[in-house]
């Protein structure tokens, strides 16, 4: 048992974090909500030139070969600095959804290396999504029909963009006539890999919810700090401080979960989706509280436009309910939990 | 304790349905539903006069004494009136601040010459009002307010300089009432005046605060040597007669707003069904749990309301505001989750939100406004219990 991460890990997360801050400032973000297609090709560009679209394409394409566990880390980040969907959705969903297909299927080696080169956008449509996010910039979409995978260019399918409560989701709902061209992947493999996306896309939601989180919670702390209300700072009363002292709790809690969950998804563990859908559960619920608390603290003031609160609640609320919303992974667990002879018992506490 | 209506009060119901089935048609069909909490930037002038064609029928304030142009209802036809309003979808009232708070406060505090003088602008529906409390640095602390009255010893009126901030509706209204300190070596509760104001004048600027649904409902207001029209009470009666409006707060209007709770657990409930979400435990629960909070709600009000003549708030209405948005806020949360997964759509670009996403956003506001979660907490251990104060500040 070792919850450790290496050094190589924690260094490509510092160095993403730093570049973020400067780069992916609110201000700047809020300029990008305006334009149509809600993304910055210059940022994205810049993101791929950290190695972040490479991440976790294999060596051998051309990538740095890193799991979901560095990936644990680096989608903390993403939602931290609330990056829009489409780099966590190409460079770790439908990067890990490519490399697990088998190596001869058509195409795959190139889209990698496409991916690890930061040219190519994916949007994935898996059913548990209603709609698909970043579909109207996206080079190639992939697509589950019965099981099966299939791949399209967005000139091929039919398109409706809905606009989302947060600004920079860009959703849209897809038509599609799946035909042997588009299929690069039956049934019979498909299924396995839709359920390691599902999984992996529910992952993606969940570290991103907790940088969301973390946000949420530095953002009230400094408010706290600085607003006075008689003749006091408010964080120095006790309901203010138990506010933000609970948020912590919840995203220090969440926090092994999300990491013992990216590793049995690596792994290929079989227990995998009840890890995957408790860290889905455990970090949007503290994503939730942070928002809460955060709004309360902050007064009529986080109920503002302006004030950037608001950019990382809206994240929080959309993505809540992506990839599986809390019925879902709750009857996961539940199903998990209740099922006849499921590992539970002293003997299986911990290396399960 | 009696629970149930008279025959005059069912004659009374049939009236108030009646008036309502002939005449929210036509010009007013689109504001059914409409103009509720989180929706009310919508439709302002048709709801304008909406309010007037109320008045028309003698349907505002009609809890007020018949002397000043209320109908002196009982508070069994105003449960009534309430849920014959809710029952038919009408629009949320813009005179509502005028209605439930200016005029009642007017009523319990002002002259008899300040009681023609405004009393009937409510109720016509022709005068709209805000609520001129909080200031920058007096949110929570209200007692902190700066904005300053002066009187002109030449012709003897006020003038007022300050900016107060969050004003619903100010954009909207003509007049406004304001707490100013008259006293400028006071501090705290002590020194202050309540003003009424007309907007209608150069001394008084009203600037929209875009709120996080994209639209406004609140605004800052700058007062820059703003004429006062009058003094409610005596220059330092102004915390005494700004309480006793917070106490109206917590009256019949109340009771309007719980009928208005009910449509929006109605439609979410209709949703659960149609989706499937209703047969979700977890849900299920959820909308049980949330008929019953409101249940719990509507006989507290009525509890509170039926000793209603003391102005002296009991315990019942100090757990009130706590209650009410604690509970409001878990709809918002369970309307998001029943609509699962479609709950981020929006109706339209570029920032158009759905009825239901303005109620939940709307709610993350509602443990904030008049008196936070916190602040209501520290009132109930401190007055309700008997607790010693927090140590303050200052
Ligand atoms: C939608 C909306 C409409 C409004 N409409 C009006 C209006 O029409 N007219 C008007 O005058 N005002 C209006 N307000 C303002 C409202 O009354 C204030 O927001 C409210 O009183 C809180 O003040 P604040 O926002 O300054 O928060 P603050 O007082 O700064 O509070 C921030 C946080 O600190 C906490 N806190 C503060 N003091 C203490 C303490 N002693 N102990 C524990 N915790 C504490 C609060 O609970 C809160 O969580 C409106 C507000 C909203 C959101």
């Amino acid at each position: 048992m070792d919850f450790t991460f290496t050094e190589d890990q924690l260094a490509f997360r510092e160095a993403i974090s730093r570049f973020l801050m400067t780069e992916a400032p609110p201000e700047m973000l809020r300029e990008i909500w305006d334009t149509d297609d809600g993304r910055s090709p210059e940022l994205r560009s810049k993101m791929a030139a950290q190695g972040l679209t490479a991440l976790s394409v294999p060596e051998a394409l051309g990538g740095l070969g890193m799991d979901d566990v560095a990936w644990a880390l680096m989608t903390q980040e993403l939602g931290y600095y609330a990056i829009a969907d489409s780099m966590a959705d190409t460079a770790y969903v439908a990067t890990g959804l490519l490399s697990a297909l088998p190596e001869a299927t058509p195409r795959r080696d190139e889209m990698l290396s496409k991916i690890a080169e930061g040219d190519a956008r994916f949007a994935v449509g898996h059913p548990v999504n209603p709609l698909v996010a970043d579909v109207h910039l996206a080079d190639v979409i992939l697509l589950e029909h019965n099981g099966e995978i299939h791949s399209v260019r967005r000139e091929s399918i039919g398109f409706e963009r809905n606009p989302s409560i947060d600004s920079s989701r860009r959703l849209s709902r897809i038509t599609f006539s799946p035909s042997d061209e588009t299929r690069i992947v039956d049934a019979a493999q498909g299924q396995a890999i839709w359920n390691q996306t599902l999984n992996r896309g529910a992952l993606a939601v969940a570290g991103q919810s907790i940088g969301l989180a973390q946000r949420m919670l530095d953002l009230s702390i400094d408010y706290v700090v600085q607003r006075k209300q008689f003749g006091k700072p408010i964080g120095s009363f006790q309901a203010v401080k138990h506010h933000l002292a609970q948020v912590a709790e919840k995203i220090e809690f969440a926090k092994p979960v999300l990491y013992r969950a990216a590793h049995a998804l690596a792994q290929g563990e079989a227990n995998v989706d009840l890890h995957v859908s408790h860290a889905k559960l455990a970090c949007c619920e503290a994503a939730w509280l942070a928002a809460r608390h955060g709004i309360q603290v902050h007064g009529a003031m986080g109920y503002t436009w302006e004030v950037d609160l608001q950019m990382f609640m809206k994240r929080a609320w959309a993505l809540d309910s992506s990839w599986g919303d809390r019925a879902f992974h709750k009857s996961r667990v539940a199903t998990a939990v209740l099922a006849d002879g499921a590992p539970i018992g002293p003997q299986f506490t911990f290396g399960e | 304790m009696k629970l149930t209506f008279s025959p005059e009060d069912e004659a009374f119901r049939g009236e108030v349905a009646g008036w309502l089935r002939d005449n929210l048609v036509g010009e007013f069909e689109v504001l059914r539903y409409r103009g509720g909490p989180g929706d009310e930037h919508m439709f302002p002038e048709e709801r304008k006069r909406w309010e007037q064609k109320l008045a028309e029928g003698g349907w505002t304030c009609v809890g007020w004494p018949q002397q000043y142009g209320g109908r002196g209802a009982s508070i069994e036809q105003q449960v009534i009136f309430f849920e014959e309003y809710a029952r038919a979808g009408a629009p949320g009232r813009v005179g509502h601040i005028g209605e439930g708070l200016a005029g009642p406060t007017l009523i319990a505090f002002g002259s008899e010459e300040q009681k023609q003088s405004y009393l009937p602008g409510i109720v016509a529906g022709t005068e709209l009002w805000c609520q001129g409390y909080s200031e920058p640095s007096a949110g929570s602390d209200l007692a902190n307010v700066r904005t300053k009255a002066t009187q002109d010893t030449a012709s003897g009126k006020w003038l007022i300089n300050g900016q107060k901030v969050w004003t619903s509706l100010a954009h909207e209204s003509d007049w406004c009432f304001v707490i100013a300190r008259t006293d400028p070596d006071s501090q705290a509760h002590r020194g202050l005046g309540f003003f009424l104001v007309s907007m209608h004048q150069p001394g008084v600027t009203v600037r929209p605060i875009e709120q996080l649904t994209g639209t406004s409902e609140f605004n800052e207001v700058f007062f820059d040597d703003a004429v006062a029209a009058d003094i409610v009470g005596e220059p330092g009666d102004g915390w005494k007669v700004a309480m006793g409006l917070l106490g109206f707060e917590r009256g019949v209007s109340t009771l309007g707003q719980q009928m208005q709770f009910q449509n929006e657990l109605d439609e979410i409930i209709r949703i659960a069904k149609a989706n499937g979400a209703a047969t979700e435990p977890s849900i299920r629960q959820r909308i049980a749990e949330a008929h019953t909070g409101l249940r719990l709600m509507r006989y507290n009000a009525m509890r509170m309301l039926s000793d209603n003549g003391s102005s002296e708030p009991d315990s019942s209405s100090l757990v009130y505001k706590l209650h009410w948005s604690s509970w409001h806020r878990n709809l918002g949360a369970l309307a998001m989750d029943v609509l699962g997964p479609e709950a981020e759509i929006i109706e339209s670009a570029p920032y158009n939100l759905t009825r239901l996403q303005s109620m939940f956003l709307f709610t993350r506001s509602d443990t904030i406004y008049g008196g936070t979660n916190q602040i209501q907490r520290n009132i109930i251990a401190e007055r309700g219990l008997g607790m010693p104060k927090e140590p303050k500040g200052r």
